[in-house]
């Protein structure tokens, strides 16, 4: 299915030691309709994308919202546990509201005027496939118009904690991120937005053969099968590695398409994930 | 629109350690919350808990992995798939705790040793469940979490349900999963929304009672050997009154209701009864009854599962459609214990005793923190 992409929005912020988080309220309070309190730093940067993305924009009633995340709302997960088994109290009512993904889509509905589908889901490392594809299903089936999908991912500090969390080395450069699309169903006017699915590898890299052109930036999904992404490597030997700030988080990807959707680039982007026993999907990024 | 076969189920819950049991269980009366203390607080909260009869610690981290493996084998083989059906299998898991209990478990171990590196959230990983499921069934499609707080898993069954529409699977597992954790009784408690028993709909209701619970559903485009319920359809909207609950005008259940039943071009009166969300407290049995009286003219017979079971959060949609399935297929809607006092208010009175059950469509109702409502269509076949 091709779908058209009205809008992008891209924010990628490396947290360096020794750093404090970079303020955002200074921002929400310009993109955001009403002032949100008692908001954790994930709905924060959930509100911040999404608002940006749909500036300008004016949105369906039948927009769905898909929030995809590796980790969720950590932050508001460790002040929950610090408050009942460091302090030994019942955790504060917003810190346990905020422990679940779906209260930052609630904001981002609240925000925008929405009152259509709301879903937080995650694949871990592979939550933009995820979203995407939820989001597209539902537009195929005529039950969303309009889809505004993004992906988050907030850093806690200390950060030597947030990388063990991660499974991370202790000098990894992490960064935290808010990366949104809104699509619309239908129309090939502008910049389209285009996902298959293929049960067979050769038929995903016949695919890619025929429709890649040298221009074209053609991205391997981390969560993408090993024996598979070798394989396109070696037909392809320019992947993108998607290095951007030199910083990383646990759904890149998502920043990869975001930051090329918004940026205006010239060209069109092509991401290939999955795996033998559960599938192959490729997304094409029009120009 | 094409349905979806429930080819095959598993529960454990509080009535029994699989599905046939619970569902007899259920149509015997059940058994009810025990008490529970909440130890570790300054002041240890005590409240009453529908807990899994599977002997353990109940904060055992190990519980998960003990539990998980038997709900979904068994939904599996009574599926009857074959070994790559099986392999290729997508896993769709709903749940608002995943993994916080293990975290809960390494995190205080850690601070009972005094260790220096104790660290909270030790482990994050929503991936956990689906990934339990996978090794158990050596199945390796795709996973899906989906984390809507109470609707988890029943939009878990819609998006598996629509997957199977467009054509990207012939077969998916749904499912629910919800063990004690401290997070959730705590918070819950700190709320305030907690009662001593659950009274749905009721003139004296106090509020919820928990529970905990795993369920699966083994969803086909084929129909398989046996007489099958089919999930033929839903839909899901949000509402923004406020995080904890619906409006009570019930303007935003109401249309959910009204777009799942457009969705299969249902009229209300199709619809031969309820299995209501009915999670007992003051505004969200209001915003439930205000959006049944907006979309139909008389309200079908309504039943609400809660008191059998508890709350069981993000695993009550798969939970409670095994339990309500489970009846319609002996013909029968359950009754709802608790209720006694109807509350004019409301209007809402659910059975008081269980009553057969015609041929037809059932609604089911879910309502969740972070206004997500999520209404499930279920067809009883002649």
């Amino acid at each position: 299915m091709t779908c058209r992409v009205l809008s992008a929005s891209h924010y990628l912020q490396p947290v360096r030691d020794g750093d404090a988080l970079p303020p955002l309220d200074q921002a929400l309070k310009q993109i955001c309709r009403e002032h949100f309190r008692r908001t954790d730093r994930f709905i924060k940067l959930a509100l911040l994308g999404s608002a940006r993305c749909a500036a300008g924009h004016g949105l369906k009633t039948d927009c769905g919202i898909y929030l995809g995340t590796g980790f969720g709302p950590v932050a508001s997960n460790v002040a929950a546990q610090e408050e009942m088994l460091r302090d030994a109290q019942l955790p504060k009512p917003f810190d346990f509201v905020n422990t679940l993904g779906v209260s930052a889509g609630f904001h981002v509905a609240k925000n925008l005027g929405l009152t259509s589908q709301n879903l937080c889901i995650s694949r871990r490392g592979a939550s933009l496939m995820a979203v995407l594809t939820a989001a597209f299903t539902d537009m195929e089936l005529g039950l969303v118009g309009q889809a505004l999908v993004g992906v988050v991912e907030e850093v806690t500090l200390p950060l030597d904690e947030h990388r063990l969390r991660r499974g991370l080395a202790a000098d990894t450069a992490v960064a935290e991120g808010s990366h949104w699309l809104l699509l619309e169903a239908g129309g090939d006017a502008g910049r389209t937005l285009h996902l298959q699915r293929f049960w067979e590898f050769p038929v995903l890299e016949a695919e890619l053969g025929s429709r890649r052109r040298a221009a074209d930036r053609l991205c391997l999904a981390r969560s993408m099968e090993e024996a598979a992404t070798g394989k396109l490597q070696r037909r392809f030997p320019d992947t993108y590695s998607g290095d951007l700030a030199g910083a990383f988080h646990d759904n890149l990807e998502a920043a990869w398409v975001a930051e090329f959707a918004a940026g205006g680039s010239p060209g069109s982007l092509f991401l290939a994930d999955g795996g033998h026993k559960r599938g192959f999907s490729l997304l094409h990024l029009g120009a | 629109m094409r349905e979806a076969y429930i080819r095959g189920v598993g529960l454990s819950c509080a009535l029994g350690m699989d599905a046939e049991q619970c569902v007899s269980a259920m149509l015997r009366g059940g058994a009810g919350p025990t008490v529970l203390r909440l130890d570790g607080f300054a002041e240890p909260p005590m409240l009453q808990y529908y807990r899994i009869p599977d002997g353990a610690e109940l904060f055992d981290a190990r519980r998960f992995e003990n539990l998980l493996p038997p709900v979904v084998r068994a939904a599996v083989t009574q599926a009857g798939l074959t070994a790559d059906e099986i392999s290729a299998l997508p896993v769709f898991v709903g749940s608002s705790c995943f993994t916080v209990g293990l975290a809960e478990s390494g995190y205080r171990m850690a601070l009972a040793q005094r260790s220096p590196s104790a660290m909270p959230m030790p482990v994050c990983d929503y991936d956990y469940p689906a990934r339990l499921v996978q090794q158990a069934l050596g199945c390796e499609g795709e996973t899906w979490a989906y984390n809507t707080a109470c609707t988890a898993s029943a939009n878990a069954l819609l998006a598996a349900l629509r997957m199977l529409q467009i054509g990207a699977y012939r077969h998916a597992l749904v499912v629910g999963a919800e063990l004690a954790n401290r997070t959730t009784l705590a918070g819950f408690s700190g709320l305030q929304v907690l009662a001593d028993v659950a009274r749905p709909f009721d003139a004296e209701r106090k509020g919820l009672v928990l529970g905990e619970g795993i369920g699966a559903v083994l969803l086909s485009v084929e129909p398989g050997p046996a007489e099958a319920m089919r999930l033929i359809g839903g839909a899901c909207n949000c509402d923004t009154y406020s995080v904890p609950t619906a409006n009570p005008d019930g303007r935003s259940t109401a249309a959910a209701l009204r777009q799942a039943l457009a969705e299969v071009h249902l009229s209300p009166e199709e619809i031969r009864g309820i299995k209501a969300h009915g999670t007992s407290s003051t505004t969200g049995d209001q915003a439930e009854a205000a959006g049944m009286h907006q979309v139909f003219t008389t309200v079908p017979p309504v039943s609400v599962l809660k008191p059998y079971v508890g709350h069981t959060l993000g695993a009550c949609g798969v939970n409670e459609l095994v339990l309500y399935a489970g009846a319609l297929a002996r013909g029968l809607l359950p009754a709802t214990p608790g209720f006694e006092t109807p509350d004019p208010g409301l209007r809402i009175h659910p059975l008081r005793q269980s009553v057969s059950a015609p041929d037809g469509r059932y609604l089911l109702s879910h309502f969740g923190f972070g206004g997500s409502n999520t209404v499930l269509i279920l067809e009883k076949p002649a």
